[in-house]
């Protein structure tokens, strides 16, 4: 296990491309946004929450749902003729995922920090950063599930539909108040709308308890469905 | 479940499998004792991937057993006593051979020196290139490489030349000799008569997902070998026929009955008293490589 995880931390370390767009992108959205939302009154840290939020989640569910092109080419195949155990393979792209999640949080908190002049106690870094970035935890497994299901193919298209859902009726962006009743009623079953609460709570005030329980039952059950689903998964690739 | 030490390399008993609506496999026992080379010989779709699948536990089979050393095939495979080369199964574009090679090893207990299975397979000069650089022949020694390096006791191999030019196949050859040698068991499929003739010393001969001829090579050729006898019989059943001494099998088709013999001579003396009436007897030799498509059928697949 130990094994496998270092060995796709190293590959995952070395795409260079991956790692900087995933750090990009949401900062790039930020200093997009930051302004605009300013204007109209929102906290700059409001922002920072749900688009760093946005960041990790995004590169979450990316680094799980590649994993589709592996079990296409049949490198999962060769996996299951190894000791390493199903749940040892998908913990440790979980995993992987996780570490490819931090730094977006950590870049749009940076960059908040620099230009707008963010400024939070020790404590609330800590529920901003590694409390935006722990709650990613299910959509590394939601990922997963993704990859398990998707194609080389049409990954894409899955994957692309899956996170403009989970980030827009989520509220990462938007805030959910703003919505017709209907919607905001979906948005709460989002597990992306109670990552949204952690990462607002910097600015809004309160603690995540709730979000934080319900994150962990999405992460209980995404985790059993994708070992469930990998064990199924005997079929030809 | 245990290894156990007198117990047979693979023993597989009424294994059957069921794609939908194809019997993939229909009711397979097979035993292969430790430091036997054994061909799995057939056509296409005769079931020799389906039957390796569930060997090494990539397919569950709907009814049947399998031992691999006594085992099951998963604690087997856990305890690196089966090394297998999938047919389908690829290597990752980004990652080098040697990392390929060296993380299979990682994953086992006991595994041979990664730089030992890099030559062995003759990729040792390919280590350090990533995977999308290699050709087809190349890729399937890496794959070979893999097998190789839990350093395990039984090897098999899933139409292992299936990518490779002459160069590479004999190669490839080689090296599998090498692993024989040191009196570890192998099993390859393959659909190539002379790979099976060249290289094991046991064919087991599968069509239509059963196994129709199974036994050391020099038999296996002799039984699929032989003559033929041709004649146009009136009133003659295929059942009749086929119960002549010296007849191994029997067809008739738009009235010619066609007996596979082992001894035409007997055949047709047989023919001539038994049925009077017998005409236009032709009788001929059956080449290898045409006996082996006659006797699974496959003759008219293929032309």
């Amino acid at each position: 296990m130990t094994g496998y995880l270092t060995f796709e931390i190293r590959r995952t370390l070395r795409d260079a491309k991956f790692l900087l767009f995933a750090v990009a992108l949401p900062v790039g959205l930020y200093l997009l946004m930051a302004d605009r939302f300013i204007d109209q009154g929102a906290p700059a840290s409001y922002v920072m929450g749900g688009v760093a939020a946005f960041g990790a989640m995004k590169a979450a569910l990316d680094v799980g749902a590649r994993t589709a092109v592996e079990r296409g080419i049949g490198w999962q195949r060769q996996l299951r003729l190894t000791p390493l155990s199903g749940s040892g393979y998908l913990l440790a792209k979980a995993s992987v995922a996780m570490v490819v999640a931090l730094p977006p949080v950590a870049g749009v908190s940076l960059v908040a920090a620099l230009v707008s002049g963010v400024h939070l106690s020790p404590g609330g870094w800590a529920v901003a950063v590694l409390g935006v970035w722990a709650g990613t935890v299910p959509f590394a497994l939601l990922g997963l599930l993704i990859g398990q299901f998707a194609t080389a193919q049409n990954l894409q298209a899955y994957q692309g539909a899956v996170v403009l859902l989970l980030s827009f009726v989520g509220g990462l962006f938007i805030p959910v108040s703003t919505f017709p009743q209907a919607l905001a009623t979906v948005a709460k079953v989002l597990p992306s709308y109670w990552l949204a609460q952690v990462g607002h709570a910097t600015a809004l005030g309160g603690d995540s308890w709730q979000a934080a329980l319900v994150l962990a039952l999405y992460a209980l059950v995404l985790g059993a469905a994708v070992v469930v689903r990998y064990r199924r998964d005997t079929a030809r690739a | 479940m245990d290894i156990h030490d007198g117990a047979p390399a693979l023993s597989v008993a009424g294994l059957r499998k069921t794609y939908g609506e194809t019997r993939a496999v229909d009711g397979i026992d097979l035993v292969v004792d430790r430091g036997e080379v054994v061909a799995l010989l057939g056509p296409n779709g005769a079931g020799k991937s389906t039957t390796i699948d569930m060997v090494v536990g990539l397919a569950r089979p709907d009814a049947g057993e399998i031992a691999v050393f006594g085992a099951s095939a998963h604690e087997a495979v856990r305890r690196g006593m089966v090394g297998v080369m999938p047919q389908e199964g690829a290597l990752l574009d980004d990652v080098t051979v040697r990392e390929t090679v060296a993380l299979i090893a990682s994953l086992h207990r006991t595994p041979l020196p990664v730089e030992e299975a890099l030559s062995r397979a003759g990729v040792a000069d390919l280590a350090d290139r990533r995977a999308a650089l290699l050709s087809g022949g190349q890729k399937q020694r890496v794959r070979f490489a893999m097998a190789l390096v839990p350093g395990p006791d039984l090897l098999v191999l899933d139409e292992p030349t299936a990518a490779m030019d002459v160069t590479a196949r004999r190669e490839f050859w080689q090296s599998m000799h090498a692993f024989a040698e040191t009196g570890r068991t192998v099993l390859f499929s393959t659909h190539y008569l002379e790979e099976a003739e060249a290289y094991a010393d046991r064919v087991v001969l599968m069509h239509a997902g059963r196994v129709v001829a199974d036994g050391p090579v020099s038999a296996v050729m002799a039984e699929v070998s032989g003559r033929t006898v041709t004649a146009t019989v009136p009133g003659a059943r295929a059942e009749d026929l086929g119960a002549l001494p010296g007849v191994t099998a029997a067809h008739v088709r738009d009235g010619r009955a066609e007996l596979r013999c082992t001894d035409s001579d007997l055949v047709v003396r047989e023919l001539l008293t038994r049925y009077p009436e017998v005409r236009d007897i032709e009788v001929g030799a059956l080449g290898l490589e045409d006996a082996f498509l006659r006797l699974t059928g496959a003759s008219e697949a293929v032309r």
